[in-house]
């Protein structure tokens, strides 16, 4: 084991490589491309024993990797945002093919307007698609949860694609501590893929992805498929288990930071996380009884885990770094459905968005958060959703506007 | 709610048929919901359409469980299962059939208890995808079986939905549809409207969980090479090809080859066979023999030969 | 398919020669219909990708099968042939860019497209392979369809790959000849097979083989193929028969005849062809 700095796309590349993937098909989009040139160069320096191709478009390359899964080789892919989402016709196809392999996806804001900056609109477009997602918060858990996405995918429990989540720029493009884990034990810990049935040779022919006409056959292969993803919930906690006690790393289905006894919660995904963790340590020193938890897997969504750990919890801050426009937070609207109705467990939920194209979430502005949480739990009843937004950040704007030559009256913008 | 269900193949014009009705029930004032559905959507295979018709807003939707009356343009269909023709028959639906047999022979062969009519009128044709007004006559007689459509508004309806044809075929279906409308003064409304299905006293329907079952059994694969050899084709012909085997040269390769649907094969001796459970009757082969060995028959006197169907 | 089906008369054919060690990877068309689940006819393998993709999905299988065999995973009695099996819908509009691109990185396969010149399986509408004053579900104008067919052929040959030949299902030797051609061949293969529709055409299904030799006779189908960088011309008709013998026969340009004859129309599509076949002789 070796302890390097990586950036999130790297250890995203030694989690495909450690994997020992048989293919690649690859199309560049920011921020992901570092992962796929990570792969070419060893590829080209002998250091892999893989196939890459790069295809002409994410549509094809999604299509690509489900054929060759569906041939019965290991594939590892990756893309962002636009690239996501012109995929997203083949999302849900390959997903139904019960092709399993890897994609991870460097979260990007989505145009339009087009923008670089990371949030989670992109991935959350695609958790309808039958693919599983896990969300990272750290570059060493792009790599862990890539090769336990490998495990997760394979399982003939599951046997569906898997998502493997990361902020681009934030992890993509930042070094952080990655421990390397040995080529033997994750091999152990991987092993090799087995195809069963769903496989192309000529001893044995099939016909696959077929066209099925009524709803009664229909509804069958649709369900199943469903019935797969929520059996990922088991599986994943055996398959972390297994890696805690192989690799010494924890990564479980919902993260828990100094939950036990707090009254509030922090609620967020990905890599701002952690600053929720160091606002969390800040807020306990002023006394307050506050903690985080952090969904690493998005579908199969994990509402037990949830309900377990918001028990007896007064208080909850969401905060969406995504928006879905009419109705608000994702994250808010899922965890909502799966603490209704319970008795042990109904927190007041309170609805942030932030971060959406990257923009910062400052300390002070977790600070706030919980502020109006715990007014919201005192006063028995939840705020309108807040956008985090600053008087300073919206006076920026203006000012671009004027030099956009946006017709405004307020604010003497007039021109 | 009168619910009325039409059976025929494409090509026999169901869907105008079942237009038709439809736009004459909305013209005597009722609601009505119309709409044709499709299996293969292919001429000659196997196709319904439906027709509701109300007093009151229509709710219901999609296929039509219970009919009051069941309407077939083409008999040979109702020995075909996938079909559907006998599906939901109750003891007061009436079931219209255009055949050249009596309704008491239908009667007696489907078991059935309802009433069977008879299409009046129906002319004895080689190729029943040839009776390009089976779909007003079929109509016309509907019409008049319902008993709240009046001649003028059957009339209309007609013109209204061809009217995109040419005056002389319009002429036609009219007289073909008025024709059947008349000759079922015996039985006018004879078509009763089915109750609703009480809330106090229905049929549960039997819901199970669906287990897990892994990706092996449940992805949407087929496992194995030709199952469709089990899809009788065949059974969308109306007309079929039978080699004369005097003037067959045995050329070997001729009929095989232009055979769309591989249902021409060549045994050793070079002597043609046709698979009669998948030739749709396309006839290309008849027009390909260089020698003219290939004759066309109707199916129904195949069927009477003892040919193999 | 609908009964006389001129696209399964050539995909039989084709079938026939090429064999059970194939995979064929299909996009969405008339063809699609083939395999429904739980029948399929192929002796050999299938696989339904989506419209625009089809190359791309040969792609993933054509390389998953390497390495499956790179790494000894199967034994090479265990490879198939990768076949892509399109309409002209796809083929000449929404996966033309995924075509390209497996040409391009000149992936090993065979293409196949049938072409009745619509998208067929959505009740013919008119696509880039319509031809000039044909009628269709969205050209029903008095002059039928105002554009032009596409000249694919021409597209796939610029890209220089192994082989491009036109076949019909009507003039089977020359097809026979072309597939044992192409199955010979490694690289990038295309074969685009005139496919008469009865059902979007408007003809009598019998007459399928009758229209796809008069195709060829009038000129209007040249049979072609493209390798080792030149165009050779399989079949020069001597005696071609006028365009109207071709055109007459199907409903779909029943407009040009009837009411009255429109003699412009007509004269425009005959001096193409002439003009065509002037170049090649």
């Amino acid at each position: 084991m070796k302890r390097a700095l990586l950036t999130g796309n790297k250890a995203a590349a030694w989690g495909a490589r450690l994997a020992n993937v048989d293919y690649v098909p690859a199309f560049p989009i920011t921020p992901q491309t570092e992962i796929i040139e990570t792969i070419a160069n060893w590829i080209d320096q002998d250091e892999m024993d893989c196939r890459m191709v790069t295809l002409e478009s994410e549509h094809s390359m999604l299509t690509a990797a489900g054929a060759a899964a569906a041939t019965g080789v290991r594939v590892f892919s990756a893309t962002s945002s636009q690239g996501l989402l012109y995929a997203m016709e083949m999302l849900y196809t390959v997903a139904g093919w019960r092709a399993p392999f890897v994609l991870v996806n460097v979260s990007r804001g989505l145009a339009a307007p087009i923008t670089l900056g990371p949030d989670h609109n992109d991935v959350l477009a695609a958790r309808d698609s039958g693919f599983l997602q896990i969300h990272c918060s750290t570059c060493q858990e792009v790599l862990d949860s890539t090769l336990i996405a490998y495990r997760l995918a394979e399982d003939e429990r599951v046997r569906l694609p898997v998502i493997v989540n990361m902020d681009g720029f934030y992890l993509s493009f930042t070094r952080e501590p990655v421990q390397i884990p040995d080529t033997k034990i994750v091999n152990q810990f991987v092993g090799e893929f087995d195809p069963e049935n769903i496989r192309f040779s000529a001893s044995a022919p099939v016909s696959q992805a077929v066209a099925v006409l009524g709803g009664t056959p229909y509804s069958y292969f649709r369900y199943e498929t469903h019935l797969a993803a929520l059996n990922g919930l088991a599986v994943y906690d055996k398959i972390t288990e297994e890696f805690a006690n192989t690799f010494g790393r924890r990564h479980d289905a919902v993260e828990a930071y100094r939950t036990e006894d707090a009254e509030l919660v922090f609620v967020m995904m990905g890599s701002f996380a952690t600053k929720a963790i160091d606002a969390v340590d800040g807020l306990r020193e002023a006394g307050w009884a506050v903690g985080v938890l952090r969904p690493r897997l998005l579908r199969p969504f994990p509402a037990d885990h949830f309900r377990r750990a918001l028990a007896g919890k007064r208080g909850v801050a969401v905060i969406d770094q995504n928006l879905s426009m009419g109705k608000g937070g994702v994250l808010h609207t899922e965890l909502a459905s799966a603490l209704y109705a319970s008795t042990e467990c109904s927190p007041v939920l309170v609805s942030f968005i932030g971060g959406l194209g990257g923009r910062d979430i400052s300390l002070e502005e977790f600070y706030e958060m919980a502020s109006v949480a715990r007014k919201a739990i005192e006063e028995g009843c939840a705020p309108p959703p807040r956008l985090l937004y600053t008087r300073e950040e919206l006076r920026e704007v203006r000012k671009l506007q004027a030099i956009a030559n946006v017709e405004r009256e307020e604010l003497g913008q007039k021109k | 709610m009168y619910r009325i269900r039409y059976h025929g193949r494409g090509g026999q014009g169901m869907k105008t048929a079942s237009r038709i009705l439809g736009t004459a029930f909305f013209l005597e004032g009722f609601e009505v919901q119309d709409a044709p559905r499709y299996g293969a959507e292919r001429r000659g295979a196997p196709i319904f359409a439906y027709v509701r018709a109300s007093r009151k807003p229509i709710n219901e939707r999609g296929i039509i469980r219970r009919p009051d009356l069941v309407v077939v343009a083409d008999d040979t269909l109702v020995s075909i299962p996938a079909a559907g023709v006998l599906s939901g028959l109750k003891e007061w639906t009436i079931l219209l059939i255009s055949t050249t047999e009596t309704p008491d022979v239908w009667k007696k062969r489907l078991n059935f208890a309802g009433q069977v009519l008879k299409l009046p009128e129906v002319a004895e044709v080689e190729d029943l995808l040839a009776l390009r007004f089976v779909g007003s006559a079929c109509t016309g007689a509907a019409a008049r079986l319902v008993g709240v459509i009046s001649r003028d508004s059957l009339e209309e309806a007609v013109r209204e939905e061809l009217t995109y044809l040419g005056e002389g075929v319009i002429q036609k279906n009219l007289d073909k549809a008025l024709e059947a409308y008349d000759l079922m003064g015996d039985h006018a409304a004879a078509v009763r409207e089915a109750g609703e299905i009480p809330a106090d006293g229905y049929e549960k329907p039997e819901w199970v969980e669906l287990p897990f079952e892994e990706a092996r059994i449940s992805a949407p694969a087929i496992h194995g090479a030709a199952t469709s050899v089990e899809v009788k084709t065949g059974l969308w012909r109306t007309m079929r090809p039978v080699i004369d085997y005097g003037p067959c040269n045995r050329c070997w390769w001729v009929c095989s080859t232009f055979c769309p649907d591989s249902a021409i094969s060549v045994d050793e001796q070079g002597t043609p066979h046709i698979d009669y459970e998948h030739c749709k009757g396309c006839m290309i082969c008849v027009a390909q023999c260089p020698s003219h060995a290939i004759q066309t028959i109707p199916e129904h006197q195949a069927e009477i030969a003892g040919g193999q169907s | 398919m609908c009964a006389g089906c001129g696209g399964l008369e050539a995909i039989h054919q084709i079938y026939d020669i090429l064999g059970e060690k194939t995979v064929f990877i299909n996009a969405a068309g008339c063809m699609t219909m083939l395999s429904v689940y739980p029948f399929t006819p192929f002796r050999g393998s299938w696989l339904y990708t989506a419209m625009a993709s089809a190359p791309a999905g040969a792609q993933g299988v054509r390389d998953g099968l390497d390495v499956l065999l790179h790494k000894q995973r199967i034994e090479s009695e265990e490879d198939l042939q990768v076949v892509v099996l399109t309409g002209d819908g796809s083929a000449y509009g929404m996966g033309l860019s995924a075509t390209s691109s497996a040409i391009e990185r000149g992936l090993d396969f065979l293409y196949i497209c049938y072409d009745n010149e619509g998208y067929g399986n959505t009740g013919q509408q008119y696509s880039a392979a319509t031809p000039h004053g044909a009628r269709t579900a969205t050209s029903k104008g008095p002059g039928g369809f105002p554009g032009y067919k596409k000249d694919l052929f021409a597209i796939w040959a610029a890209h220089r790959p192994a082989y491009v030949a036109t076949v019909v299902g009507a003039e089977p030797l020359d097809l026979a000849r072309k597939i044992e051609k192409a199955k010979s061949l490694k690289g990038p293969r295309l074969i685009m097979a005139l496919s008469p529709c009865p059902t979007g055409w408007h003809y009598d299904p019998g007459e399928s083989v009758e229209i796809g030799k008069l195709a060829v006779r009038t000129g209007c189908w040249p049979l072609k193929e493209y390798v080792d960088g030149k165009v050779v011309h399989t079949k020069v008709p001597h005696q071609r028969l006028p365009v109207e013998e071709y055109l007459k026969r199907q409903g779909r340009f029943s407009h040009m005849f009837q009411p009255e004859r429109n003699e412009v129309l007509l004269q425009e599509i005959q001096a193409k062809v002439d003009g065509y076949w002037e170049g090649v002789i």
